[in-house]
Order: C-alpha cells, then sequence, then structure tokens
C-alpha cells in the first residue's frame, strides 16, 4: 500500500503557508503542519468556486439525506436524482433539498445519467460494492459510505476500478477532515505523547439501534443493520471509524484481530450482536481496542491513543491532551559526595494507581465544524480539481480489512490474520 | 443551544413561573378515540407516557399517548434525537454547529447552507422585519458586554454600548434565498443566537415528525417556555395549560386548553441579574442596546411553535399598540402580555380567550 502521508508528498500539493491558508489553527505549541496537512486544510478551505455541479445518490435514507444536508452547504450543489428501493425516501429527499429529484427505482438507471458529476453511495454495507463499482464503472466520482465493502474481495475489486479508472473515490470516514483530531494527531506523531503502542475505542449506547417500520414486511429493508444479510454489525457500522483512526495513528493497517460478541439485551430476532469486542494486532505488538456495547452509554464514543509519555482523548466534539507523571530520571551524586540516607518507609499509595482526574489540556481549534460538513466540502474540491481524497480508496480499504476479518474472527471464535493492503 | 443558561442557573430561585400542563390520570378510554384503524390498536388501550430529556440549555419534556411501552419508547426517542439534531444544528455554543460555521465565516464571503438552516434564518429575520427590528437573533453581543453569559451580570458603558452598534443588526445579516447563501454586509463576523426562536423551530419539527409517526395525542414542553399540544388527552378537548399572574404570584391568570397549537412565554423572572435594586432582564430592546424595562410576561398562542417563540419576545419588546398590530392582524395568534403595574395598564388582552386581566 502506498504510504498516505508519502502519497500526499507526492502530489503537487503547494506547499503554502498554513497558518493564512487555514485557521486549522491549532494551539501555538502545535508544530508546522505537514504537507498532508497543508493538502487536507486546502481541501476542506470554504470554496470560493460556486459552478453547478450536479449530485445522484443511490440510498437516501437517514444517513443519505444527512450527506445530502451537507452537500447543500457547498456551493453550486445540486442534487438531481436519487435512487432507493423504499418509496417513501423520495419524499423526504424533495422535503430536504426543496426541489424535486428525480427519483428511479433502479440505481443503474442512476448510473447512466449523462447529467451527473458525482454520485453519492449511501446504501446498507452489503449492497456497497455493487453500487459503488456501477458508478465508477460509469465514469463517475463516488463518494461511498464505509464500510467500504463487505468482504475482501469486494474492497480490492473497488481499489482496482479506482486504480486502473483513475476514478476519484473518497470513503465516509469524515474524521480524517475533523480540525481537532487532525491537529491531536499531528502533535501526536510529533512526539507529544511518546510512542502510541496502544489505542482503545469505546463506542457505547443505550439504545435498541432500532429504526421504527411502518409494515413489518419492511423490518428488514429499514433494519437491514440487525441482519446478516447486508450488515458486519458494530464493527462495522461504528468500529469502522475508530479502526480508521487506529490505521491513521499507527500509520499502517492490523495484522491480526480477535474479536467477540454476543446478544445479551435485545432478544428481538436481531441477527448481528448488541455487544462487540475486538483485538487488532498491529507491527511490534501495538494493539487497537474496541469496545461496543448498546444498553448504556456512560462510555460514549471516544478513543484513548496512549503513548508512554501521555494520553490523547479523541471525541466527537473536542480532543484533550493528558501527560503521563514525569519518567525517572538519571540520580546525580550530590556535589560533595556524601549521601543523606534513607528513611524507611512501608507504605503502598494509591494514589499511584489511581486515574488522572481534571480537565486535561484540550487541543484548541479555530475552526471545529462537522466532520462531514468538511469532508463532503473536500470531495467536492477534489471533483472540481481532480485532486486525490484524503480518505481515498486506501483508507477505505485499511479500514475495511480490519472490519471484514474482525467479524471473520468473532464467527470462527479465534484470532485470524488481517491480509496486507497490497497483495 | 445554550441560551445563556449560567444566568438562568444562578437565579433560578424565582422559576415557579414555568407553565405548567397538568398530567392528566391514565386512562383506558382507546375506544374514545376514534382514529384508531388498524386491528392491533383496536385492542390495546391508550397508555400515557413521559419523558424529559436535556436540550438546548434547558429541559424538553414529552408527554404522550402510545398503545404500549414500545410504541411510545420509539416516538419519544426519535423526537429527543431530532431535538439534539437541531441543537447539532443551530447552537450558538457548539463551533461545529451549522449556525457556528455561518457566524464564523459569513464576513468573508457568502455562506451557502442547508435549505433547512436557510429556512430557520428566514424565519427569524422575517420577524425581524415584520417587529421592525424588536426581534434580531444577531444580539449576542449585547448579552455579552451586559455579563450575561459568564460574568452575572454587569452594566456597560455608554461608549462601549455605542461601539456594539456596529456588531449587532438584522439588517447586516444578506439573505440570498436563490444561491441560498448568508453573508454580513459589514463584513465583520457576528454572533447568530438562536436563544429566541431555535426551540420552538425544534419544537415544530418533532410535531411533523410525530405526526408522521401517527402520534395523536401528546404534549412537548421545551423549558416550559415553549408549548405544543398534539391533539387532546383521551376524552378531553384539549391538553390544559396554566398562565401564572407574574403581578400576583400564586394566582393563576388563565387557563387554557391547548389543542394543535403551541403557546410561548417570555419572562424576566428566570433570566435576570439585580443590581443596585434594579432588576435588569435578559431580554433586549435591539433599538437601545438595553434591557426592556416594564414588562414582567408574555404568553403568545400560535399554531406554529416557531413563531410563538419569537413572537413571545416580539410582544415583550414592541410597545403594545404595535404588538397589538403584529398579532391581531392573523387569525388564530394570540397574546397575553403582563407589565410593572405602576408603569402602564398592566395586563393586556390581545384575542386571548377568557378574561384573564379580570383581576389584574
Amino acid at each position: 500500500m502506498i504510504d498516505r502521508r508519502h502519497f500526499l508528498q507526492g502530489l503537487s500539493a503547494t506547499a503554502i503557508a498554513a497558518d493564512s491558508l487555514i485557521g486549522l489553527g491549532a494551539d501555538a505549541d502545535t508544530p508546522g503542519l505537514t504537507q498532508a496537512e497543508a493538502e487536507v486544510a486546502k481541501q476542506i478551505l470554504p470554496s470560493k468556486d460556486s459552478s453547478p455541479l450536479h449530485i445522484g445518490i443511490i440510498g437516501p435514507g437517514s444517513r443519505g439525506k444527512e450527506l445530502v444536508r451537507n452537500f447543500l452547504r457547498v456551493p453550486g450543489i445540486k442534487i438531481v436524482a436519487a435512487s432507493d428501493v423504499y418509496a417513501p425516501r423520495f419524499q423526504e429527499l424533495n422535503d430536504l433539498c426543496g426541489y424535486p429529484v428525480a427519483a428511479l427505482s433502479d440505481f443503474r438507471e442512476l448510473c447512466d445519467r449523462k447529467d451527473l458529476d458525482a454520485i453519492v453511495v449511501a446504501t446498507p454495507l452489503g449492497l456497497h460494492a455493487d453500487h459503488v463499482l456501477a458508478a465508477l464503472a460509469s465514469g463517475h466520482a463516488v463518494y461511498g459510505e464505509k464500510t467500504m465493502a463487505y468482504t475482501v474481495d469486494q474492497a480490492r475489486q473497488i481499489v482496482s476500478a479506482v486504480e486502473a479508472g483513475k476514478r476519484l473515490y473518497q470513503v465516509g470516514h469524515q474524521y480524517r477532515y475533523s480540525p481537532w483530531i487532525r491537529a491531536a494527531i499531528a502533535r501526536v506523531q510529533a512526539g507529544e505523547i511518546g510512542t502510541v503502542t496502544h489505542i482503545e475505542g469505546y463506542w457505547h449506547r443505550n439504545n435498541d439501534w432500532r429504526r421504527p417500520v411502518p409494515d413489518p414486511s419492511l423490518e428488514r429493508l429499514i433494519n437491514w443493520r440487525l441482519y446478516h444479510q447486508w450488515s458486519l454489525g458494530l464493527l462495522a457500522e461504528l468500529g469502522s471509524h475508530h479502526i480508521d483512526i487506529a490505521n491513521w495513528v499507527f500509520g499502517s493497517t492490523p495484522i491480526t484481530a480477535l474479536a467477540s460478541g454476543s446478544i445479551c439485551r435485545y432478544h428481538d430476532g436481531r441477527e448481528t450482536d448488541d455487544n462487540v469486542q475486538a483485538v487488532l494486532g498491529y507491527s511490534d505488538g501495538r494493539r487497537f481496542i474496541f469496545n461496543s456495547v448498546t444498553d448504556n452509554a456512560k462510555m460514549g464514543d471516544q478513543l484513548w491513543l496512549y503513548g508512554n509519555k501521555g494520553s490523547l482523548n479523541l471525541t466527537l466534539e473536542d480532543a484533550t491532551f493528558f501527560y503521563e507523571p514525569h519518567q525517572i530520571e538519571r540520580a546525580k551524586p550530590s556535589a560533595h559526595g556524601e549521601e543523606k540516607g534513607v528513611t524507611t518507609s512501608a507504605s503502598y499509595r494509591s494514589s499511584g494507581e489511581m486515574p488522572y482526574r481534571g480537565p486535561g489540556r484540550p487541543v484548541n481549534v479555530t475552526t471545529a465544524e462537522d466532520p462531514t460538513t468538511a469532508a463532503t466540502r473536500a470531495f467536492i474540491y477534489c471533483v472540481r480539481t481532480s485532486s486525490r481524497p484524503i480518505a481515498d480508496v486506501h483508507v477505505g480499504l485499511g479500514s475495511a480489512l480490519a472490519v471484514v476479518q474482525s467479524n471473520q474472527a468473532r464467527l470462527q471464535k479465534r484470532e485470524i490474520e488481517v491480509p496486507p493492503p497490497s497483495m | 443551544m445554550h441560551f445563556h443558561q449560567l444566568i438562568g442557573r444562578c437565579f433560578v430561585g424565582a422559576l415557579f413561573l414555568i407553565l405548567s400542563a397538568w398530567s392528566p390520570a391514565n386512562t383506558s378510554s382507546g375506544e374514545l378515540f376514534g382514529s384508531a384503524t388498524k386491528s392491533a390498536i383496536d385492542v390495546e388501550p391508550l397508555e400515557y407516557f413521559h419523558k424529559t430529556h436535556p436540550a438546548m440549555g434547558t429541559e424538553f419534556s414529552i408527554d404522550i399517548y402510545a398503545h404500549n411501552q414500545s410504541e411510545a419508547d420509539r416516538a419519544i426517542n426519535l423526537a429527543f434525537d431530532e431535538v439534539d439534531r437541531l441543537e447539532d444544528l443551530l447552537s450558538n455554543y457548539r463551533p461545529s454547529s451549522e449556525l457556528s460555521r455561518i457566524s464564523r465565516e459569513a464576513s468573508n464571503e457568502p455562506v451557502t447552507t442547508d435549505p433547512e438552516t436557510f429556512r430557520f434564518l428566514q424565519r427569524a429575520f422575517y420577524w425581524s422585519a415584520r417587529s421592525e427590528g424588536a426581534f434580531d437573533i444577531t444580539v449576542g453581543p449585547l448579552l455579552r458586554a451586559w455579563g450575561f453569559f459568564f460574568q452575572g451580570g454587569r452594566i456597560p458603558s455608554g461608549s462601549e454600548l455605542v461601539s456594539l452598534r456596529s456588531k449587532v443588526g438584522w439588517q447586516k445579516v444578506i439573505l440570498d434565498s436563490q444561491a441560498r447563501t448568508v453573508s454580513f454586509s459589514h463584513h465583520q463576523s457576528m454572533e447568530l443566537d438562536p436563544g429566541s426562536i431555535g426551540k420552538g423551530f425544534a419544537i415544530d419539527q418533532v410535531v411533523t415528525m410525530l405526526h408522521g409517526l401517527g402520534v395523536t395525542s401528546a404534549f412537548l414542553s421545551a423549558g416550559g417556555s415553549t408549548l405544543y399540544a398534539i391533539g387532546a388527552p383521551p376524552g378531553t378537548t384539549g391538553w390544559p395549560v396554566n398562565i401564572p399572574d407574574p403581578i400576583h404570584p400564586g394566582r393563576i391568570a388563565s387557563r387554557i386548553l391547548l389543542k394543535d397549537s403551541s403557546l410561548s412565554t417570555g419572562a424576566c423572572t428566570e433570566k435576570f441579574f439585580i443590581k443596585d435594586g434594579h432588576r435588569y432582564c435578559h431580554i433586549f430592546d435591539p433599538k437601545s442596546l438595553r434591557p426592556v424595562e416594564g414588562v414582567l410576561q408574555t404568553s403568545v398562542i400560535d399554531p406554529s411553535a416557531t413563531d410563538s417563540d419569537a413572537l413571545s419576545t416580539v410582544v415583550f419588546v414592541l410597545d403594545p399598540t404595535l404588538s397589538r398590530r403584529v398579532i391581531e392582524s392573523t387569525p388564530g395568534r394570540k397574546a397575553l402580555v403582563f407589565r410593572r403595574p405602576q408603569t402602564h395598564q398592566s395586563c393586556l388582552n390581545m384575542n386571548w380567550p377568557g378574561d384573564p386581566c379580570g383581576q389584574a
């Protein structure tokens, strides 16, 4: 796999003074931005170009509509066509856009249209590959929701289609565009918390993950996340975002996966687990540990990066650093060569084992906008300028490999290998 | 959308004002509720459910009649998800909200926004125009200068106030409905504060959603200041709401039955500070750049919660004659205004049902 940072350095990204450009401005103590950061900054800058650009969407359901809402914040964007198998979505989409959008029952018709500049795919995971590959084959730029594909083979087919066809594909790992996450990870990569060896991700909720179903015959269509046919469950729908961040921080994809899960709360006929745990092994023994439960939301959605000098906490709204107590220092003998006696004690101080409390040091960014707003704007920038997306097909592949193999490990109840990105 | 929560917390002692909807007793009168169509619904009587949810710097609540717990859970959870979504969209306390993005960027160049946010802004600035500037969501810097955000109240100097004139003013905000853009004509960043209309906007969206789910009897409250009644409790003609009499504490000025309509109240009993014996209210007159004086409480009934929310501020700020013109020009719109007794006629009835001013 092309290392993303090297790849970006290869791009013609002009090394612009980042400060004047963005306001992605981090703390004053943030190191100078890398070229990768400069490229992101360029992509998420408010758009001055408002030339008309037409988008079609396959699957304007709840996530699809949220994407549309965000695309409509980019100047010049018009949603012109949509395809879905569930007819009520068309009226909902019209209401959202404020104008009628051509309604198609077959996604192939949408791909065949000649008036589209890009296609958004926001369908159930098991259908991503069909829809993304068709959209790419018809020559369109594609914004595809995560997880990129349901199987490793499908994920590789998408990579091949993008590379062979020189197509533009961006995966919906929008946290790559979150200013506070980028600023925080840049500081981690500059060594602020030492070497990161462990990352823990919690995505805990307290609800049954169900959507209301107007008619029982629609259960599997609307609650597709609960059934194996199209879903890889919590690992894919929630875990894939955290895995992507772990891949980003570790600079590679995992090599092993262990996972478990069960249905322990919602015995309602669902097939996917209502709680999952996964341990992904990276090179040099590094680990990412993911945990998701759906009947207690105390932990919410958060990531912890642990380095030997400190920790970073990432949430949907902010990033906060915590620092380890000072490490052992080499002792210096006293100047006159006379050592003081040591007074004995036998006390065990519990404070040494207590979690750090207190506010930590927040990462300050001046443009903390919704990551999806930034990601969609960046995609349009790439379409208009033929640039390579930050969350490109390799980002999508890395996360998909780990999700698919974690799910295999969960099924097989053993540690299994995660294949490398490049065959 | 924290809505000046801090001051509210500091002085919340006088919170008795909160409009109360009685909790109607459980009923098994499913058969009274003639709209039931599905067979499953016919056998299950309607039950009464209630849930609260912290959002927008206050507490939202829903009272709902549903056929069973899971139907109630569905509706209530979706409703509160919708409130949270709108708080994410409109909060001026969250830098990641769309409204914050606009406040930040519209000084540089026109900001394209989504149709929903644009519609929200259009309605807010409609009320600014309609009220000749009495309603104005750009007054954030005034609240800041008067210490309503973090300081527990202060009185700014005259020159400080004059300097604020360049920072506030609804006419500086340009909406281009063709391009769906927002821009600030003076090229300075502004602080768009949804506090006087956002809760009503959220309630309206939830009402639309609940209608879509087939809910026929529910009562929504955004911290007691904006209320909406869907239908009525089974076997009744409306959801009962009490309007307290701020001149005679403990007394109820009006008791109305609300049905398929909203009611919003503005008052100075919740968010204010007292300095040298004078009470300074968090509702501002954008013309004088000062807190409104002499008004105790306003209540407005309107089919739209967005509008009643905005109008409760409009009639708080506008003088009685202009207020009456705004209220009485539209059928179905009603207002009840209490002013400090020594300054004006203390109770003003604008199409309000009954005789609420009888004892004032």
